[in-house]
């Protein structure tokens, strides 16, 4: 078996491209409720973006919709996502069969979850989880469960647990943080190019946080899987990610570099994101909060979601729904772009910090 | 390595706290069980024994003792109540002036040795033989109607809750309800005369009783296969009378677990549909319903006395009836002190089935 995911990223295309996608939820016999709006963006093998925004704004939706994994009332009425597979070929994952997609997902894409704490079946030892795994993607003969425990074992110890002790473990025997990092080995054991990892480390206290963001980083250095990583923690954004999203009532309404976001925002909610989080050295700063909440998906404002709790809001914002546009590329192809009318108007002006 | 391992979090203090209670060094997670059991254990037993002393004093507290009974019953043809009471004082193994706390003692010290004593009523015979030839066929014929009825129960909640809100959801819940609203004896009523004499599906008179005339005991097909005939309608009966309850609480258990996230993951990570329902979807499902088996079949033992009425199944319903009818004492307390352990021990056996399935409570 040839490992892709040891080989440079030669090839300049886009791992995932994210084209015009809608996810929206069935809320009754003929209603439904539009919960992600033409999202599009482009992921590069081996490269890192982070989705941040606050809750229900449409992250997880979307982190799911990308593997399909919806729940029942879930659709993706509209747009592509295209991925490059590892023969090679480009699928749009929206068309694949229920065969072609179970043996899609975890192989080529895995995805850690939210709610890790639960992501283990109580009744079934780690090993068995491991078990089912390998044993769900194989093809040709059946390969020895020995063999595929010394495999689960190696995994385990990449993310630096004991294998000889979680691996004939049940689930509540492990605290979070090691659950955590069992299920980052187990999406790992396939060796998929691209990882979603929602949250990874919300329920976890400050020390796990940052033991398993590092080793997750270096893994990626290693083994150079593309990540898409959903957090409302602009800190492990700015850590993980290479570029940065921000998601406002379902719509992108940011896209840049790291740095870009967090230098040169570009978009007054991203802006009032950055300004929300305590700078952790430096004088006393009264961090400043964003009065209000996200709108609710089923009756969005006309024009801009985000006018209602905009200090920059003019009339026209109220009216026109800004579309994302780019506001600068630079010499590698990445680009800069924002979804609001006033941005050059406000960098003009320095409103938007620079 | 190791150092890395030592820093990474908590090891086993906060989660297994149970195993190492008192210290045991050796095979812990053994003992602990073992110790599990036998409290459980030590609770049935004295579950039994408060019945048996209910049962005593109930029986003992209802107007009249054997002899009045019998004697009542004597002066209906004529005799006088002197007469009446003498004959059945000479007729029946009871002794009226034996003071209370002596046949309590009595009754006490038999249970302890495994001697229920003579009946009063079926002289000659002993209350263990009473029972013993009408038991099996109770326990059997429930038997058989609660498995029937929790195997198609837990497939039928588990497919419901699968295609909820669709067509076969609405129409099975439906059925369901109605099914769990109908009390057995009347669904026993309703076979009899819809299936038996309307339909004319089957002969009810030919299947009265356990056996038919001339089918002796023994391990041979004719035996098992007449005995199955006749306990068919009390079998049916039982199936009907909880399969509803049984759609419903696995339907509600099913959709709970379906919700989870480590069904989500498990459809993330690529496995089978089938492996997911079985070793994901069911198995977690059915954990919490382990011990409502035993519960099912409390349920049925206590209406086993109606239904084998309505149906003339000669097995413990009848028996006990008489018992209550004619004062028997030994035998209604021998019926009930069995009839309760079989149900205490149908608990037990659900409860450490339930250690055995969950490894979250195996400690």
């Amino acid at each position: 078996m040839t490992d892709p995911r040891t080989e440079p990223s030669a090839d300049p295309g886009p791992l995932l491209s994210v084209r015009g996608v809608d996810i929206a939820y069935r809320t009754g016999r003929r209603s439904r409720v539009t919960a992600v709006h033409g999202v599009s963006f482009d992921l590069h093998p081996g490269q890192s973006m982070a989705l941040v925004g606050e809750s229900g704004c449409g992250k997880t939706t979307l982190g799911l919709g990308l593997l399909r994994l919806l729940p029942r009332n879930g659709l993706v009425p509209a747009g592509e996502i295209l991925f490059r597979r590892k023969d090679g070929s480009t699928a749009d994952i929206r068309s694949l069969g229920a065969e072609e997609l179970r043996r899609f997902r975890w192989s080529e894409a895995a995805m850690v979850f939210q709610g890790a704490m639960n992501a283990f079946n109580p009744v079934l030892r780690i090993e068995d989880h491991f078990l089912d795994t390998f044993r769900a993607h194989e093809t040709g003969r059946p390969r020895r469960r020995a063999e595929i425990r010394e495999e689960s074992a190696h995994l385990l110890e990449m993310v630096r647990l004991d294998p000889a002790r979680v691996l004939d473990a049940h689930p509540h025997e492990l605290s979070g943080g090691m659950r955590q990092r069992a299920l980052i080995a187990l999406a790992l054991a396939l060796g998929p190019q691209l990882l979603i990892l929602d949250e990874p480390t919300t329920a976890l206290d400050l020390l796990t946080q940052r033991a398993i963001v590092e080793r997750l980083s270096e893994l990626r250095e290693e083994l150079r899987f593309s990540m898409v990583f959903i957090t409302h923690d602009l800190g492990l954004a700015a850590e993980l990610a290479d570029r940065v999203g921000t998601m406002y009532a379902g719509r992108l309404i940011e896209t840049g570099t790291t740095r870009d976001i967090f230098y040169r925002p570009r978009h007054p909610y991203t802006a009032a994101l950055i300004d929300s989080v305590p700078p952790v050295s430096g004088g006393l700063v009264v961090p400043e909060s964003l009065p209000g909440g996200p709108p609710g998906l089923a009756s969005l404002p006309p024009g801009c979601s985000f006018a209602p709790r905009c200090r920059h809001a003019r009339q026209v914002c109220g009216e026109r729904r800004p579309e994302l546009e780019v506001l600068h590329t630079r010499g590698d192809g990445l680009s800069h772009a924002a979804a609001c009318l006033r941005s050059r108007e406000l960098a003009a002006e320095g409103a938007t910090r620079d | 390595m190791a150092t890395e391992i030592a820093a990474s979090p908590p090891p086993p203090d906060t989660g297994t706290a149970a195993p190492s209670r008192d210290g045991a060094p050796l095979p812990p997670h053994l003992r602990v069980w073992r110790h599990y059991a036998l409290v459980k254990v030590r609770k049935a037993l004295v579950v039994v024994f408060v019945v048996a002393n209910v049962t005593f004093f109930l029986g003992r507290a209802m107007p009249g003792d054997p002899i009045d009974v019998m004697a009542g019953r004597l002066t209906q043809g004529g005799m006088s109540l002197e007469e009446a009471r003498i004959i059945a004082a000479n007729s029946l193994a009871y002794d009226p002036g034996a003071p209370l706390w002596q046949q309590w003692w009595d009754f006490i010290v038999g249970l302890a040795t495994f001697d229920m004593g003579m009946t009063i009523n079926r002289p000659g015979f002993t209350v263990a033989d009473s029972i013993a030839a009408y038991l099996p066929w109770t326990l059997f014929s429930i038997g058989v109607g609660t498995v029937i009825a929790v195997t198609l129960g837990l497939g039928l909640g588990m497919a419901m809750a699968y295609r909820r809100n669709r067509v076969l959801d609405h129409v099975l819940s439906v059925v369901a309800s109605v099914l769990g609203a109908i009390p057995n004896y009347l669904i026993a009523m309703l076979l009899v005369v819809g299936g038996g004499m309307y339909l004319s599906w089957f002969d009810p008179i030919a299947l009265r009783g356990t056996l038919s005339p001339g089918v002796e005991a023994g391990f041979n097909a004719e035996f098992l296969g007449d005995a199955l005939y006749h306990a068919g309608l009390p079998i049916f009966t039982y199936v009907l009378a909880i399969i509803g309850t049984w759609m419903l609480i696995m339907k509600a258990s099913t959709t709970e677990v379906l919700s989870e996230d480590y069904v989500t993951v498990a459809r993330a990570r690529g496995l089978r549909d089938r492996r997911i329902a079985v070793s994901y979807v069911g198995r977690n499902a059915i954990l919490p319903l382990v011990a409502q088996i035993a519960i099912s079949f409390g349920t049925l033992v206590g209406g086993a006395i109606f239904v084998e009425q309505v149906l003339v199944y000669k097995g413990v319903g009848g028996l006990l009836l008489d018992a209550v009818n004619y004062r028997d004492y030994p035998l209604l307390q021998g019926l009930l002190v069995v009839l309760t352990t079989c149900v205490v021990a149908a608990n037990l056996v659900a409860d450490l089935l339930y250690s055995r399935l969950d490894p979250r409570i195996r400690k």
